[in-house]
């Protein structure tokens, strides 16, 4: 298989992964951090839900890695693709860079920003 | 095979709009741009998390409040489900699952994966949250 | 007694003369029991001789006949005028090919994307008759025999917006036959055809639409075929990855 192809499968591989992360755990995020908080609801009234999380050092440090990183690849790949779709074939290239850029920013910041709330993370428990 | 056509051919070029011919296509486009929001509430969140890290705990939480983005939030969490239950069933379609002499279909995919998320979505809550 | 009407409005093309397709209506007597084909046929043989289109086996086995009916992709030989809303009906040729004369479409990239996937079973060696047939059982006949049932009449093609939007997708009727030999147990030939769906053009492309699927006359699901290669090739290549003198 060409290379560029076989990497282009393993990013497929990837994206398909990253669609059951944000099928399964992403709308569980949003309604915390993004409804249930600033809206007073059940279950986190007006307590930081983002802070109870980390709170749960190891677990709930992976899971908003697994859940952010995971959904941000997801999103951006499946725009990238709908690209021609929706007009912008001869900018496919440009836009498909500045994605991947976007993406690989995005998870080491993720990454970054957790392990400095959690220092401890990386230490097995 | 003729080398050389004596008179054109007629192509027809697909124009930007050809996905409001077809109530198909159209529901595909919906689909697919789900991704716009699962992407942009990412880094949102990225963004938020930023703050809580360098410390601006107070800004952090006041991005969350803020009205525009929690109108943005529910359109997110809206477009999210959309994305999971279209991927239940798409999954349903794509593998189909064995049960002795009959084979699985997308509606079932779909209703044990919605019941696995409402799970999921509450065990989250109780060990994260609420323990 | 009045005789009941339908109207065929077809896209008429005359490369020598006309710039553009143009639609024609031709009034047709309408009977229960008619496909547009037999429309098409009354036509010709009564109303207009120059009206061009290819049809044969008329039963939905040659993939002959496919038109854009009403805009949806169709086999005109299986379609009954009584599917249609009111009395007008519109035929136009297959959409996303290059269009020769009326109904006739220039179907030389699909027969190229067909025999670029090799629709044989390649082995290393033949055996010979006298060594006796293949034997293959059940389940293994089941996982490629609905996708064994295209008829090469191209409708998935013409529902496809992927393909339309960009000629080079290998599209959904050469990948599930690809994927048809693929998964043949008497078939040796996953090496050769590999490297054509699993390239940026071939499987990648789809982003699993489904029309075609859906328009499919045969039941041959290219849609699953095409996510089954998908799957293929991603295990594939991420064992190309993690075993890179090893396994195959």
């Amino acid at each position: 298989m060409p290379k560029v192809a076989r990497l282009h499968a393993i990013l497929w591989g990837v994206f398909s992964m990253g669609g059951f992360i944000a099928a399964f755990l992403l709308p569980v995020l949003i309604y915390l951090v993004g409804i249930a908080y600033p809206l007073g609801l059940w279950p986190v009234a007006n307590a930081d839900p983002t802070s109870a999380i980390l709170n749960h050092h190891h677990i709930g440090t992976l899971f908003l890695f697994v859940t952010v990183a995971g959904s941000l690849y997801h999103g951006i790949f499946r725009f990238q693709s709908t690209l021609t779709e929706i007009g912008l074939a001869p900018a496919k290239r440009a836009l498909e860079a500045i994605g991947y850029l976007i993406i690989i920013v995005g998870i080491l910041a993720v990454a970054y920003y957790l392990l400095l709330l959690n220092p401890g993370v990386l230490s097995l428990p | 095979m003729s080398k050389q056509k004596p008179f054109p051919e007629y192509r027809r070029k697909l124009g930007p709009g050809w996905w409001l011919h077809n109530s198909h296509f159209t529901q595909y486009m919906i689909r697919e741009w789900t991704s716009f929001f699962v992407a942009v509430f990412s880094l949102i969140y990225i963004y938020e998390l930023s703050l809580f890290a360098s410390g601006a705990k107070d800004s952090a939480l006041a991005l969350m409040r803020n009205p525009g983005i929690i109108a943005f939030n529910v359109l997110a969490l809206l477009f999210t489900l959309y994305h999971a239950f279209t991927w239940f069933y798409l999954i349903g379609k794509v593998q189909p699952i064995k049960m002795g002499k009959t084979t699985s279909k997308p509606w079932q995919a779909l209703l044990v994966n919605i019941v696995l998320l409402l799970i999921i979505f509450y065990a989250v809550i109780q060990i994260l949250v609420l323990r | 007694m009045s005789q009941d009407i339908a109207t065929i409005r077809v896209t008429r093309y005359r490369p020598e003369k006309d710039g553009k397709p143009y639609f024609q209506d031709y009034k047709v007597p309408y009977r229960k029991d008619m496909v547009v084909l037999d429309a098409l046929n009354y036509i010709k043989a009564n109303l207009d001789g120059t009206l061009t289109y290819r049809w044969s086996c008329r039963m939905g086995v040659c993939g002959s006949c496919g038109a854009n009916v009403d805009g949806v992709p169709k086999l005109t030989c299986a379609s009954f005028l009584h599917e249609f809303k009111g009395r007008t009906i519109k035929v136009e040729p297959l959409t996303h090919f290059p269009v020769i004369k009326d109904l006739v479409v220039n179907m030389d990239d699909f027969m190229h994307k067909l025999v670029e996937i090799k629709p044989w079973i390649i082995r290393e060696k033949e055996s010979l008759p006298e060594e006796g047939e293949y034997r293959q059982s059940a389940e293994e006949l089941e996982r490629y025999d609905q996708f064994s049932s295209c008829i090469n009449c191209m409708l998935c093609y013409s529902a496809c917006p992927v393909y339309g939007l960009n000629e080079k997708f290998l599209g959904p009727a050469a990948t599930a036959l690809a994927y048809r030999y693929i998964e043949d147990s008497r078939d040796e030939g996953k090496d050769v055809r590999f490297p054509i769906v699993h390239e940026l053009e071939g499987v990648w492309e789809c982003t699993l639409v489904g029309e075609c699927s859906v328009v499919c006359p045969k039941g041959v699901d290219p849609m699953l075929a095409i996510q089954k290669t998908k799957i293929l090739g991603a295990t594939n290549a991420l064992k190309s990855l993690l075993m890179p003198r090893g396994g195959k």
